[in-house]
This record gives C-alpha cells, sequence and structure tokens, in this order.
C-alpha cells in the first residue's frame, strides 16, 4: 500500500528565477526576514502533506534558467514558476520563456506563474499591462509566501481530477 | 473573519456562456463551495453578484463601513474599465484580492489592463471555478501575516 502510494506521487517543479536567492528586498512589501530557505521549508511541508514528490530550483543564471525549462520539465506533471525580473526589467528572454511554457501547457500539465509581491502596484502603470507567459498558465501574485501554497494546492487538485 | 465576495457582469451567467473559457460551474455552485469552506473556517461570507458598477461601488462602500475583514473580487469586465470600483477599493483597508476564473492576460488585448489590480493585495487568475474556495480557504494565513504594503 504504502509503495503504491509512493509510485504514484506527483512530481512537481518549482523553479525560482534570477534574483530569488535573495529575498531581502521584499522587507518592503512586509515580508521581513523572508528567505529562500524558508521558502522552499514551506513549499516542502506543503507538498510532503499532499503526497507530491517537490524539486525546489532556483538559479539567477538566466541560460540555466532556459535550460532547467526545456530539459528538465520532462519528469514532471507539474511546474510553477516565479519568473521576477521579466516582467519589470525584461532581462529575460521573452519568446524562450513562453515557447517553453507553451510546450508544457500543451503536455498538459498545469503550468502556474506566481509572484511574492502584487507586482502591479508601486508605479507599474496601469495602461501598459505586465506581460505574462502566453499559453494556459495559472497565475498569482501578492499573497507572498502563499501564492505559492495557493499554487501548490491548485495543482494537487488539477491533478486529480485528471 | 467577515468576508465579501463580490462578483461583476456577466458571472451570473456561468455554466452556460462560452463553457470552454469559464467552466461548467455555475455560480450558485461556486457559492455553495465558498459559503461551505467558511462554515469550516469559521467565517461570515457574504456572496454576491451585480450588473451594475455602482452596485458593486456600495457594496465596496458598505464593507468599509462595516468594516469586513477581506474582499474577494471578480470585477469581470469592469476590470478592464472601471475607474470607480479601483476608487472604492483604495479606500477599503482590509485585505483585497482580485480573482479571474480564467487569466485575462492570455486572451483578448482589451482585458490585458486591468484598473482593479494597482488598488488589490493580490492577483489571482487562471485557477478556474475553485480558485474562489482555494482563496477562502488561505484567508486564515493571511490574516495572520498581513501580506502586502498596505500592511
Amino acid at each position: 500500500m504504502e509503495f503504491n502510494q509512493l509510485m504514484n506521487n506527483n512530481k512537481l517543479l518549482i523553479i525560482n528565477g534570477p534574483g530569488l536567492s535573495d529575498l531581502s528586498n521584499f522587507n518592503d512589501y512586509g515580508y521581513e526576514d523572508l528567505t529562500l530557505k524558508k521558502l522552499q521549508k514551506k513549499c516542502l511541508e506543503t507538498c510532503k502533506s499532499l503526497g507530491i514528490d517537490l524539486d525546489f530550483f532556483q538559479t539567477d543564471d538566466q541560460s540555466e534558467l532556459y535550460e532547467k525549462l526545456s530539459d528538465g520539465l520532462e519528469g514532471f506533471d507539474a511546474l510553477i514558476i516565479n519568473p521576477v525580473g521579466y516582467s519589470h526589467a525584461s532581462k529575460l528572454d521573452l519568446d524562450v520563456y513562453n515557447s517553453n511554457i507553451k510546450t508544457s501547457a500543451i503536455k498538459n500539465k498545469p503550468v502556474i506563474e506566481v509572484h511574492i509581491a502584487n507586482i502591479f502596484q508601486d508605479g507599474e502603470s496601469v495602461s501598459e499591462p505586465v506581460i505574462v507567459a502566453k499559453s494556459d498558465v495559472g497565475f498569482i501574485c501578492g499573497l507572498g509566501v502563499n501564492s505559492y501554497e495557493l499554487a501548490i494546492r491548485s495543482i494537487h487538485e488539477k491533478l486529480n481530477q485528471n | 473573519m467577515n468576508i465579501y465576495v463580490i462578483n461583476g457582469p456577466n458571472i451570473n451567467l456561468l455554466g452556460t456562456r462560452e463553457p470552454e473559457i469559464y467552466g461548467s460551474e455555475t455560480l450558485e455552485d461556486i457559492e455553495k463551495k465558498c459559503l461551505e469552506q467558511g462554515v469550516k473556517d469559521g467565517h461570515i461570507i457574504k456572496f454576491m453578484q451585480s450588473n451594475y458598477e455602482g452596485e458593486i461601488v456600495e457594496w465596496i462602500q458598505n464593507a468599509i463601513k462595516e468594516k469586513v475583514d477581506a474582499i474577494v473580487i471578480n470585477a469581470a469586465a469592469y476590470t478592464h474599465t472601471s475607474i470607480a470600483i479601483h476608487d472604492a477599493l483604495k479606500s477599503f483597508s482590509g485585505f483585497k484580492i482580485e480573482l479571474h476564473i480564467s487569466n485575462p492576460h492570455l486572451r483578448e488585448t482589451f482585458r490585458h489592463v486591468s484598473y482593479i489590480s494597482p488598488a488589490v493585495d493580490a492577483v489571482i487568475a487562471g485557477l478556474g471555478p475553485n480558485g474562489y474556495s482555494h482563496v477562502i480557504e488561505l484567508l486564515n494565513n493571511l490574516n495572520s501575516q498581513r501580506i502586502g504594503k498596505l500592511a
């Protein structure tokens, strides 16, 4: 029984993009003392309680990010991605990012884009929309650590519906 | 907690209107799930829908008066047009979440601008009809953490 449960565990990949190794700049948003390690711990706890195997990944290196996106998705059932920088400074190559997200969405794998803070606040002009991935993905921002929590729960539900 | 769940125009057609985008669940189904989740967590939930912008503004003003703890708002098409709802939300100091069943950023360009997003703490889109009850489930955590720059 336990062996079967182990075999049936869904595999989730969480990718954190460039800059998220240091979360101290979220102090302004009221997330004092938030570290990547704390975030990872919380995600692992939630996944464990739901019977999900989690690979929690972070890189400050763009090419490594693309590599993970294109190669790494093969063994996973779902993806949660915090792409950070692209929404502000367009540091990421959007075409590469979007096509990779699209590939996983086409394979019917749930994808949710998350952000810790509300990326639409603070001087973002309402007439200039932030570009998000152009495929079938969910979107969550502004719930802090709970952005991840909500994403994991939604994905868990989605995977168990199929 | 006292929570308002506010729904905007055409959401009363849910289940029949473009089910390939919005799903086959009706608004009554969603309301039922929200209320059940609320009972579980000890929240008082007021679930509302209106096709009238002014009525939605009045509900938000009412939430301010009644010192409601949180608003979950799916302003639907008014998301992309209503400065009045933006202003009303700005005056509400409780926790506020913008919610969409589908992800507007993946659809027509006229849905890419949200006047609601800069006025709320958090934005949730594309999680389907169950996004509502999931958010309500999370409000317990949020209350203790009081995330967002309005904290």
